[in-house]
């Protein structure tokens, strides 16, 4: 019996060979009945995310296993085994849990990091339970998997950080404003980064984006597209005294934005603070504003040297992350060689009880002359006996198996016990 | 009792400037809440401590700079746990259990003697006087940690520094509406206080004020936050220049409260 794992992912696999396997692979139900079929398979999951195919499977005969998946996958994709055979993986046991492990814990994604991964994991496992394809290995691997990525999400700040530029935008304007409720955006200009960094303001709460530009339509494109207002170019002075974040991306030569216009709209808005994203390049805003008194003022490099750190500190945050999967996948193979002697001492067990069973009945005639607690006492103690002889050779057992060791053990309690 | 209950707090209080540090440095939001029950139990004993030494003593427990400072630190840590329940910055925490800490331990230093005291300390106005400029105290100096921090956050953002530390630190905004939330009702209680203490004097000194030194400078102090207040709400300054104030007015209130003792003779010589 083993675990194994096949699949390929964004690194492995150019997207035109996983998009094609995702479309086909699409009809999840008939993909997985497909893996049931395969008669070496005992439980099965199937994830399939855009950046990623995977099946993991506990496995009979691994190598007929891995055949079988194999030909499943090459038969989907429609293209040549060698093709195919560049971009799989396939991983055994250990490292087949370590590369679970570290899917969802988002470590193996793309946008390291990223939390949707988890949900998708999630998913697949669900699915696989309503097929009713995991049984006892899938549950503890799945079930281990989850708490993995818990730890990671908890024990590091991977997920903390922006690593985004208008992620990186809105989380500098929730330092300032707290959260950005019933806040006013101001886009000057259309661009796809200021649309972007929109869109970012609007889903975390910000009550009404006006956008302007020197060409009122397309302002009004965007500002249909995303329910916005807008405001006419010339009146974007008196536009400056009732928002609160700006975002400027306009082509103009020179500053479109000068200390005066600020001062004079600080003044009106009795100094509320003001937080200007200038995107543009050239730049839109003067730099002097930077040392204005509740103007905060980031451009571009500001923002991506912003977003620099945060990637770094992501990379340095993955190195503890894949401490916590080591520890997770040794408590795993621990567990996983456990297992191996636990039908050993179940029937060591079940020996036991029904010698103890056989012999209570046996004194039954004189027992009943003995009043209720006293044969509560007396079954007490041929139980904590029996407890006590089976404890030392019980838990050498598992130490032995945790080591790989247990082979011979387990042949000779078979033996001289009996328990065939 | 009383200075037993004390010492009890003294620990708790420790104990919970120890947790809301290490919340910071393992950047868990479970250890914060636990020091936040942690200091809340430490407010309680507090409070427990204060009311027996009232009772065993017979006279307010706010008549010597020791007393005065445990009276403080209880203030302080009393509208923090408020502030903690309004606005969910547990990380303010941090700045304010090592302040409460550090007056509570001073205050502990000469708290248990039990000197006799001057016969015009006995009173009801000159109760009411002192609780309500120490609690105006407690406001004020919370109004200067948010000053501080808020100084510290708009610098990091200010220099592109907005990660790590500040990511512990509240937004701006929120910096800003402690320290005005504190100023206004501090500002407030110290007013009533002075008006107390002024009914007093001239129960005890034949006139509502003396031009002593200590009176004057509170003076001073009051005309500063009374100037923030009009710069705040007339002018509309907002953010780093109030912060700058409210410092500054506290300084000059610490000095009024233990300054002019040491530099100035006064009649107001017990706090």
């Amino acid at each position: 019996m083993d675990i194994i794992l096949v699949g390929m992912n964004h690194k492995t696999a150019p997207l035109e060979i996983r998009e094609k396997l995702s479309i086909s692979c699409d009809d999840d139900t008939a993909t997985f009945e497909k893996i049931k079929e395969i008669s070496h398979i005992n439980e099965a999951l199937y994830l399939s995310t855009c950046n990623r195919v995977e099946v993991l499977a506990h496995v009979f005969d691994a190598a007929a296993a891995e055949t079988y998946l194999k030909d499943l996958v090459f038969s989907h994709g429609n293209l040549s085994p060698e093709e195919m055979e560049r971009c799989l993986y396939i991983y055994r046991n250990d490292s087949a849990v370590r590369h679970l492990f570290r899917v969802a814990s988002s470590l193996d994604s793309m946008v390291m990091g990223e939390p949707q991964i988890l949900g998708q994991v999630k998913d697949a496992y669900r699915r696989s339970v309503e097929q009713e394809a995991a049984g006892v290995m899938l549950n503890k691997l799945l079930h281990n998997a989850f708490r993995v990525a818990k730890r990671v999400r908890t024990e590091t700040t991977i997920s903390n950080n922006a690593v985004s530029v208008s992620s990186t935008a809105v989380e500098l304007a929730k330092k300032i404003f707290g959260n950005l409720r019933g806040k006013n955006a101001l886009v000057i200009g259309a661009g796809e980064m200021a649309e972007l960094a929109a869109k970012h303001l609007i889903s975390n709460g910000v009550r009404k984006v006006i956008f302007t530009n020197r060409t009122y339509e397309r302002a009004l494109k965007m500002a249909n597209d995303l329910h916005g207002d807008t405001v006419s170019f010339d009146l974007l002075e008196e536009a400056l005294s009732d928002v609160d974040i700006i975002i400027s991306s306009t082509g103009a030569p020179g500053y479109i934005i000068d200390e005066k216009m600020i001062a004079a709209a600080l003044r009106r808005r009795k100094n509320r603070l003001l937080f200007i994203i200038d995107i543009a390049v050239p730049r839109d805003v003067d730099p002097a504003l930077g040392k204005t008194d509740n103007v905060y003022l980031y451009n571009i490099d500001n923002l991506q040297s912003v977003v620099d750190d945060n990637v770094k500190n992501r990379i340095n945050e993955a190195e503890k992350a894949e401490t916590i999967i080591d520890e997770e996948v040794t408590e795993f193979s621990r567990w996983l060689k456990r297992l191996k002697v636990v039908p050993t001492i179940v029937d060591l067990r079940g020996k036991v009880e029904s010698i103890i069973k056989g012999e209570m009945e046996r004194a039954d005639p004189w027992m009943k002359n003995l009043d209720d607690g006293e044969r509560e006492n007396v079954e007490i103690l041929v139980n904590s006996i029996i407890n006590k002889i089976l404890h030392d050779p019980v838990t050498g057992l598992k130490e032995e198996s945790e080591n790989g060791a247990a082979n011979p053990y387990v042949a000779v309690i078979k033996k001289l016990f009996k328990l065939d | 009792m009383g200075s037993l209950f004390f010492k009890i707090a003294l620990v708790l209080y420790f104990l919970s400037m120890l947790g809301y540090i290490a919340s910071l440095v393992v950047r868990r939001v479970q250890v914060a809440k636990v020091s936040t029950w942690v200091l809340f139990s430490a407010f309680a004993v507090h409070t427990a401590s204060i009311i027996f030494r009232w009772v065993e003593t017979g006279y307010s427990p706010v008549t010597n700079l020791y007393e005065s400072l445990s009276f403080i630190a209880w203030a302080v840590s009393g509208i923090y746990l408020i502030f903690q329940v309004k606005t969910k910055t547990r990380v303010l925490g941090a700045f304010v259990s090592p302040v409460v800490l550090v007056m509570a331990i001073t205050a502990s230093a000469r708290l248990v003697e039990d000197a006799a005291i001057p016969a015009i300390l006995m009173g009801s106005w000159v109760s009411i006087h002192v609780m309500l400029t120490l609690t105006g105290s407690a406001l004020f100096a919370l109004a200067c940690l948010s000053g501080i921090m808020y100084l510290v956050q708009d610098d990091l953002i200010r220099n592109k520094k907005a990660y790590g530390f500040s990511r512990l630190l509240p937004s701006l905004r929120e910096l800003d509406r402690i320290n005005n939330i504190c100023i206004v009702t501090g500002f407030f209680l110290l007013t009533l206080g002075i008006i107390a203490g002024s009914i007093w004097a001239r129960n005890v000194w034949g006139s509502h004020w003396q031009w002593d030194p200590k009176q004057v400078s509170t003076l001073i102090s009051w005309i500063i936050y009374a100037l923030l207040l009009h710069q705040r709400f007339a002018i509309g300054w907002k953010g780093r220049k109030i912060a700058f104030l409210s410092i500054a007015a506290f300084v000059i209130l610490l000095f009024t409260f233990v300054g002019v003792n040491i530099f100035f003779i006064t009649v107001h010589n017990f706090i």
